[in-house]
């Protein structure tokens, strides 16, 4: 038995007396019929309106959640990412520093036949300002 | 009758399934009471990892900012060997970048070990090139690793870190609690296939980092004494050797060099001697260099003035003994300027007779000898000053010319910081600020005690510019820079208590420019070859040094 029916079962077992009824042929009883079976598809409408917005509440639960979870997993490949970043930039760092490193320029500007100066001329702030 | 049997059956049976039912009520309400928490931490074990979050150490660097120590992670090789479906192979294509024999990698795989490091801490360019290889069964697990990318560059002076991740001697030694940090806690919920679950739990203490450490050191200044130093050493032939290089404003250390040294990549192929700071943990008699403090002293207590006078013959007699000049040099009339200039062995016992031995004591204490000097590095030593109920007669005489105490290099370069900074003793001092997540905590430094008068300290920078410009120290004049020094050569106690007849240790104490003194820098050189001459190397080195930190430092000249 669906849904449906089982809303409409109790209407349908109120049906089957109604012919004895019906043969009366009153007004007011097509009235009360009328009025029964409006109720029975308002019933009928309103179960399926909730059961139809149980369905997307839950639907729209699970699809952020799968989103949450998504993301979850995205920041953390991100995470790693930025993690491995930082590595790779200390380990570049400590490249700059060790190329950087004075008792190595030396070294490379002897190899390359460099020389030191012997003097270097130091031109006093003073003089300079007293030119200006 | 066989209603009978059936219904008898069925009472078995139903009786049966109450029982039944009853047992599996109980024993799932004994699971949903008593046994719950059992069960819920066997679930949770099985989702939920407790990790431990390590605390990044400090990085190291210079007062420019340059880079000393860091820690980075480096990627540790390990195997499976059971998921290596051709290890022959896979040994062969490891060995030529490994640099290893290829049957040793095979018989470690072979081992029998189910998992095991291959490799810790490889070079990146190594690593990437196993990684290239894309052998099924090796992996790669990072691991933290201290690295000091000037080699042995302050070696001495930084100190090392140890497997254990603890930091030995020098700034690391030091300052390991500064530089650890403490490890943080994460707890999260993970997957089957070991990912963290984006709605699972995610608790934990977070770690402390360790601080950031900004040294007093020069790197510049720094390489140029270890430079000095090798090559001093080297035209010497000598045992080892030290420079301090110190700012005499306020004891800031610009650079410590010691040698024998050693390369922090291979501490553990290191002799202990070389671990060594001899700037702080080594002692020895500093010799003549000691005559500037024992005149300062006696300057400074009005015993004498640089021109009280007196008539040298060649030696002193003090407590019954004979004290002579070196290489027993007669000079005649003397007056206390010249005492220095000439370094006078006879002329310091003068000095000091005329001191006192109480004063003298007094003085050689206050300017720092026999305590630490409380610098910031780890193992530092105190030097000897003997008690001065325990001095002879003649001790007088020979500690005046530095014989008979011990000092460490660190010590005499903070004593002519004092005579060279107007006469104020500071304490030295190597960590310039801290960084941690609140900022920077600056260091300031400590003035210790006023060791001599302003006035004292102008004389004896006068006294001892006339010692380089026209006396013994003349070799370590710089042009166009006026230069205070004083050289020193000391002989070396034996085991038996005697002086060992052909070894010396000659030093040089020195600061520049004179007149406005930026750098105090003291070179002592341990056994040269050249015995008395080996203060020579030692001016040498001193020349060196401060021609490169002046021009670093862009300090202007004050000589035409």
């Amino acid at each position: 038995m669906t849904l449906a029916q089982a809303v409409r079962a109790p209407q349908v077992r109120r049906v089957r007396h109604r012919p004895r009824r019906q043969a009366v042929h009153r007004p007011a009883e097509r009235r009360r019929q009328a009025i029964a079976t409006g109720w029975e598809i308002r019933s009928f409408l309103l179960v399926s309106g909730v059961v139809v917005a149980c369905f997307l509440l839950v639907l729209l639960y699970l699809g952020q959640a799968t989103a949450v979870s998504a993301a979850g997993y995205e920041a953390q490949r991100l995470e790693a990412r930025r993690d491995e970043l930082r590595r790779q930039n200390a380990l570049l760092e400590i490249e700059s520093a060790r190329l950087d490193s004075p008792a190595r320029v030396e070294a490379e500007a002897q190899r390359l036949g460099l020389v030191r100066a012997a003097t270097i001329k130091v031109v006093p702030a003073e003089a300079i300002a007293a030119k200006r | 009758m066989t209603a009978t049997v059936s219904r008898a059956r069925l009472r078995v049976l139903f009786a049966f399934f109450a029982v039944a039912t009853l047992v599996l009520s109980a024993r799932l309400a004994y699971w949903q009471t008593f046994g719950r928490g059992d069960l819920l931490s066997r679930a949770t074990d099985q989702v939920r990892t407790d990790l431990v979050v390590p605390a990044q150490r400090g990085v190291i660097r210079d007062r420019a900012g340059a880079i000393l120590a860091t820690t980075v992670e480096l990627r540790s090789l390990y195997a499976i060997p059971g998921l290596i479906a051709d290890r022959e192979a896979a040994a062969g294509a490891l060995a030529p970048i490994l640099g290893e024999r290829a049957a040793v990698i095979r018989a470690v795989l072979d081992s029998g070990a189910e998992w095991l490091f291959l490799r810790r801490r490889l070079p990146e360019e190594t690593a990437a090139r196993v990684a290239a290889l894309g052998i099924k069964g090796l992996g790669f697990e990072k691991e933290p690793k201290r690295l000091y990318p000037n080699g042995s560059i302050a070696a001495q002076l930084l100190g090392f870190v140890n497997d254990d991740g603890l930091g030995q001697y020098g700034v690391e030694g030091r300052y390991e609690d500064v530089l650890h940090g403490a490890p943080g806690r994460l707890v999260v919920e993970r997957d089957p296939a070991n990912r963290e679950l984006a709605l699972g739990v995610r608790t934990g203490v977070p770690a402390r980092h360790g601080e950031d450490l900004v040294l007093t050191v020069d790197l510049a200044v720094q390489t140029a004494a270890e430079r000095e130093l090798a090559a001093a050493i080297q035209r010497e032939r000598a045992t080892g050797g030290t420079v301090v290089v110190l700012d005499p404003r306020d004891g800031a250390v610009l650079a410590i060099a010691s040698s024998p040294t050693y390369d922090p990549a291979r501490v553990a192929s290191a002799n202990a001697e070389s671990l060594r700071d001899r700037a702080i943990s080594w002692t020895y008699e500093p010799g003549s260099t000691l005559k500037a403090i024992t005149i300062a002293a006696a300057l400074d207590k009005g015993a004498v003035t640089p021109k009280t006078t007196y008539d040298d013959v060649g030696y002193a007699v003090i407590g019954g003994r004979r004290l002579s000049n070196a290489q027993g040099k007669v000079y005649g009339p003397t007056n206390v300027t010249q005492i220095l200039a000439r370094s006078q062995n006879a002329g310091a016992v003068f000095v000091a007779s005329k001191l006192g031995a109480p004063d003298l004591y007094a003085y050689l204490r206050a300017f720092g000898f026999g305590e630490r000097s409380g610098v910031d590095l780890a193992a530092e030593t105190t030097g000897s000053v003997r008690p001065l109920a325990e001095w002879y007669p003649v001790d007088l005489g020979t500690i005046s010319f530095g014989q008979g105490v011990s000092v460490t290099p660190l010590q005499l370069a903070s004593a002519y910081a004092a005579i060279a900074n107007g006469g104020t003793l500071y304490r030295p001092y190597v960590v310039a600020s801290r960084r941690d997540a609140d900022g920077e905590h600056r260091t300031a430094p400590v003035a210790l005690r006023r060791v001599i008068s302003a006035e004292t300290s102008a004389t004896l920078r006068g006294m001892l510019t006339a010692t380089v410009d026209d006396g013994i120290a003349n070799a370590a004049a710089l042009a166009r820079y006026s230069v205070a020094g004083k050289t020193g050569t000391a002989q070396i106690p034996s085991d038996d208590g005697r002086y060992a007849d052909d070894a010396y240790i000659s030093s040089f104490a020195g600061f520049v420019p004179a007149e406005d003194p930026r750098m105090v820098v003291v070179v002592v050189l341990e056994r040269p070859q050249s015995k008395l001459l080996g203060t020579l190397p030692a001016m040498a080195a001193f020349k060196g040094i401060a021609t490169d930190a002046l021009r670093y430092a862009r300090v202007q000249p004050d000589r035409p």
